[in-house]
């Protein structure tokens, strides 16, 4: 595919092609990162060179008490791992069902699928804002208020209705031939889910499994109106709270957001390679 | 739930055949779950808003049915307008943005070069940084005392005011945050879609004589087609309801339509019925909005096979 | 969770693993997260849950900076100990936000906090929903007397008594000491008028940026700065006598509009003030941006460690109006408890609060943590005026504290003025307009809350 244009190399012009496409991405690169490098900056000034005016673009006195305040937090260290909670559940409820649902809808044959399909996305149209209390209620009856599961309910619902159309897109995209011949073998359609289909659509699985979990890992309005104390609280609930009434710690929430970042970015780097390797490697092996 | 009151209406051959039918009742039972995760949490707060839109209510009490009058005040109140206004400006300008520069990325990074996992791994920094948290440190960088972005545009005098003091200054703001956070998803999302177009179409293509620009117009475009719709709904809706951008971006000065309705059913003591109009007009709304996807742009629903 | 672990390891090393394992490995993730959620549930609900021990009850807050909340609660813990114990939940720092959380709780008439501490202008909305209780009998106007009317005042709604006065907070005048000297200035303006010609002064004698700065954005905290610049002007939002009258319209009130738009208008505040919080308003003047700033007391202490020394600093009450009655007043903010309606255990919510608000833990909070103490008998006490010196620099200001306007529709009016006030600063509408708009819009709340 795309991969011969750069491997192959069949025009004199393509160094000077490289050049400009290493610029491109540099470039680019630059501006998705700068605001991060800014926040990082910000994270290691002063509070004096944190609010100088006007703004100093290279730190003047680097220091490191933004992250001695943060780590000296409890609630922020168990803020992380609570985090980590939520959005890795929301992420493995949210894969689980989703993709047992886009199956049946990409692959299966029967008649309500255009309505359960609606049903699914009509979801997605509905304003957060709006059903929070109607929600905090339903959730305070059956006593799920304070726990994560209140939160990692939600989020899945939120979260459902964009897995289960990109797993179908993705679903569909295979070769139905594979499949059928798992059918032959015979495999029931459960197992030639298992076996055949979920291998293959890995790089889809992957891609859809990251943009749940950053989905879960940065949602705030839900965390803040169901969780009440550090035990369970995410970050995104925590951070803001480097506060006080009238006066902000930007610096603890700048290290604090760097702190939080760097995980993510760790696991997309591992998971990247997944969908990379995906479709190809998945076909050989199945 | 919804499927066995459906069922009802139908003849009773249609639930035989359906539910008699392996693969079938298979199929029912894997989209099940997912179903009832969704009724159960999210239909009894829809149901109830719509109800209360149509009465008279404030959050301790419900009154008399009014009918669309809740909906008639709220196409009379400015604020309502004006989020309005600012929303469709936000999710047409930002998602167009987002889209072009996303698949841009897509395309670029679409191949084997040294670096590739940390370009893709940085590109989704943005996205991964929690928009509580991002917006509150872009309006540190809007603002006119030590922001950056406002000292360096008021150094080559690209304005001549405070960003945050002007309400279209802060929706270009909120415009450029969200394409900055957003467009890395586009691009993964368009990027996986890439990688199902098998290669060998290419190389057909390319023996056939095309060029890259034939082979993207002919080949990649119709074929990412159903990837590019997906994103780009998802997108729309998910801009259509900005709230916490805004929200923190402009300290709750910027009105959108969702932040409306958080006014009116979270703060405000008497704008309870209309702030729960104005969530079932976003419901609507978006609800026509995918409908014009699937009808007229042709997006690929689940029915066909 | 390890014994899940477990099992699905077993699955992939029996039969080599495959990507097909990917969903088996998940679900016995989600088992294992049911696991951990209950862990979590029970640590959660288990310390948080008024209902749970005998006489265990919840105080909500936000966040304290200066720890003192934490050694009154387990003080307090010690002293009843076997009777009762106090929980203190972290609420949001953003004032906005905790009152919004509150505020869902208790349309879900959900029991989990008793006890609130909490802003001087939730009581209306609150009582008016029955989602706090009357304390008239548990806080008889002898008790009342004790502390300064400002609170008092803002805790009372339909002539009874909702809140307990906890800390207060008043807007101030800071102004550059050294600055005004070098000009020729040897004490603070009384009146807007002497402020601006000062600032000019100041402003053209030593190049500071600004000449005042104040709270002028779109949020609660510039209701407080408009609320100031008109009753400055012996005006007001609601009238006095009847907080069902709309005043905003009235000459007085729209003179207050234009001193605080004037600001603008002549150069003496920079137009980025319409955006400025606390926040901006502090950076600008612990910088020595800024000839004078309106703030709370607490900036005082942030003066020290800042580009500014603190005998460049003093600090007086706001200037007056320039009318005939003109008068120099303070916004009146601070927190106050609250206990819920919902709550079970409202005798020993009202244990804590007569504990918090006794002298002893006031003037504690005074000088570990710089709190104004709401009991006029601290005021005189020779440690705190010491140890605050904005008590000692601007003691008429704490008498001369107005209220934002008392309305169980409080938050409605609130959106309502923000965005006029804010207007009105900015030049985007005129006073006049500001005040005409906000009069028909105010008038409009009131009608529909009566009929609602």
């Amino acid at each position: 595919m795309a991969t011969a244009t750069a491997g192959k190399g069949q025009s004199g012009g393509n160094t000077l092609n490289q050049v400009l496409f290493y610029v491109f991405l540099i470039g680019f690169v630059l501006v998705s990162l700068f605001p991060l490098l800014w926040v990082f900056k910000m994270s290691i000034i002063t509070k004096t060179e944190l609010f100088a005016s006007p703004p100093t673009i290279l730190p003047q006195n680097p220091t490191d008490s933004s992250y001695t305040t943060i780590f000296s937090d409890p609630s922020f260290q168990h803020a992380l791992l609570n985090s980590t909670i939520i959005a890795g559940v929301t992420t493995v409820v949210c894969l689980f069902f989703g993709s047992i649902a886009a199956y049946a809808i990409a692959r299966l044959r029967f008649r309500l699928k255009s309505s359960v399909m609606t049903l699914i996305l009509a979801i997605s149209f509905f304003p957060a804002v709006a059903i929070i209390a109607p929600l905090f209620k339903e959730f305070a009856q059956i006593g799920l208020i304070n726990t994560y599961w209140s939160v990692i309910i939600a989020d899945t619902v939120f979260a459902l209705p964009l897995t289960v159309w990109l797993l179908v897109a993705f679903f569909k995209e295979l070769p139905k031939d594979l499949e059928e011949a798992a059918k032959v073998d015979g495999a029931t359609t459960i197992q030639a889910f298992q076996k055949v289909i979920v291998p293959l659509a890995a790089p889809g699985v992957f891609t859809t499994a990251i943009l749940t979990f950053i989905f879960a890992w940065n949602e705030f309005l839900f965390a803040t109106t169901f969780l009440f104390d550090d035990s369970t609280q995410p970050v995104t609930v925590v951070i803001p709270n480097f506060a006080s009434q009238y006066v902000t710690n930007y610096g603890a929430q700048a290290g604090a957001a760097v702190v939080v970042t760097i995980p993510l970015v760790i696991m997309v780097l591992i998971f990247q390679r997944r969908i990379v390797s995906g479709l190809t490697a998945g076909a050989v092996k199945g | 739930m919804t499927t066995s009151s459906a069922d009802k209406k139908r003849s009773r051959g249609f639930l035989k055949e359906e539910l008699g039918n392996p693969e079938r009742r298979t199929a029912y039972y894997m989209v099940l779950p997912s179903l009832v995760i969704i009724l159960i949490v999210a239909l009894i707060p829809i149901v109830s808003s719509v109800w209360l839109s149509l009465h008279q209510a404030t959050i301790v009490q419900t009154g008399a049915f009014v009918g669309l009058q809740n909906y008639i005040t709220v196409f009379q109140d400015s604020s309502f307008l004006s989020g309005f206004k600012n929303t469709l400006i936000f999710t047409v300008v930002s998602v167009f943005f987002e889209f072009i520069i996303g698949l841009a990325i897509a395309l670029a990074i679409n191949r084997a070069f040294r670096g590739r996992g940390l370009v893709r791994a940085a590109v989704l920094v943005p996205w991964a940084f929690p928009t509580v948290i991002s917006a509150a440190m872009w309006r540190l960088m809007f603002q006119d005392q030590v922001g950056i972005i406002n000292y360096v545009a008021n150094t080559l005098g690209l304005i001549n005011q405070p960003i945050l003091s002007n309400n279209t200054l802060l929706l270009i703001a909120a415009i450029l945050v969200d394409v900055w956070k957003t467009t890395p998803f586009m691009a993964l999302l368009l990027l996986a879609g890439l990688q199902t177009i098998p290669g060998d179409v290419y190389e057909a293509a390319r023996v056939d004589g095309a060029n890259i620009l034939q082979r993207f117009f002919q080949i990649t475009l119709p074929l990412l087609k159903p990837t590019i719709l997906v994103a780009v709904l998802f997108r729309t809706l998910d801009s259509y309801r900005v709230f916490d951008l805004f929200w923190v971006l402009s300290n709750r000065q910027l009105e959108s339509l969702s932040t409306y309705v958080y006014e009116g059913v979270r703060i405000t003591q008497l704008q309870f019925a209309t702030g729960n109009a104005a969530a079932v007009f976003i419901f609507v709304t978006a609800f026509l909005l995918a409908l014009f996807f699937i009808k007229v742009l042709g997006m690929q629903t689940s029915t066909e096979e | 969770m390890t014994q899940n672990q477990g099992e699905g390891a077993k699955v992939s090393a029996g039969k080599r693993i495959s990507r097909g394992d990917f969903l088996k490995a998940g679900s016995a993730g989600v088992a294992g997260a049911v696991v951990l959620g209950a862990t979590g549930c029970g640590g959660g609900g288990g310390g948080s849950g008024s209902s749970g021990g005998k006489n265990q009850f919840v105080l909500s807050f936000g966040p304290d900076d200066s720890g003192t909340l934490k050694t009154l609660v387990s003080k307090f813990n010690k002293q009843n100990k076997g009777k009762y114990k106090v929980k203190w939940r972290q609420m949001q720092a953003d004032t906005g936000q905790y009152f919004d959380q509150l505020r869902t709780q208790f349309q879900a008439q959900s029991g989990d906090i008793d006890l609130i501490g909490g802003d001087v202008i939730w009581p209306a909305q609150f009582a008016a929903n029955g989602w706090i209780i009357d304390l008239s009998d548990r806080f008889p106007e002898s008790e009342r007397k004790k502390f300064l009317d400002g609170p008092i005042q803002s805790n009372t709604y339909n002539g009874k008594i909702y809140g307990v006065p906890w800390y207060t907070d008043a807007g101030m005048l800071y102004y550059r000491k050294d600055l005004l000297q070098k000009s020729g200035f040897n004490s603070p303006p009384k009146t807007w008028d002497e402020l601006k010609s000062m600032a000019k002064k100041v402003k053209q004698d030593s190049g500071t940026k600004f000449g005042f700065v104040f709270q002028g954005a779109q949020y609660e905290g510039g209701v407080v700065d408009g609320v100031e610049y008109i009753a400055s002007n012996s005006g007001s939002v609601l009238a006095p006598s009847d907080s069902k009258k709309v005043t905003i319209d009235s000459a007085n009130s729209v003179d207050g509009l234009k001193t605080e738009h004037s600001m603008v208008a002549d150069g003496v505040s920079p137009k980025a003030v319409s955006t400025y919080t606390e926040q901006e308003t502090q950076t600008a003047f612990l910088n020595g941006d800024a000839v004078f700033a309106r703030n709370w007391p607490y900036m005082y202490a942030l003066i020290s460690g800042s580009k500014i020394k603190p005998d460049q600093v003093s600090v007086a009450p706001l200037p007056a109006g320039s009318g005939s009655g003109g008068k120099s007043v303070a916004g009146l903010g601070g927190w106050n408890f609250y206990i819920s309606a919902f709550s079970q255990k409202q005798d020993a919510a009202y244990a804590f609060v007569k504990f918090a608000t006794a002298p002893e833990q006031q003037k504690f909070r005074a000088l570990k943590g710089s709190f104004l103490p709401t009991l006029k008998s601290l005021y005189k006490d020779k440690e705190i005026i010491n140890n605050i010196p904005v008590i000692k620099l601007a003691p008429e200001a704490l008498s001369n504290q107005v209220p934002r306007p008392i309305s169980p529709y409080y938050s409605d009016m609130s959106l309502k003025m923000q965005e006029q006030f804010n207007a009105s600063v900015k030049g985007a509408t005129t006073p006049q307009k500001a005040a005409n708009t906000l009069q028909s819009e105010l008038k409009q709340i009131i009608k529909q809350g009566s009929g609602a």
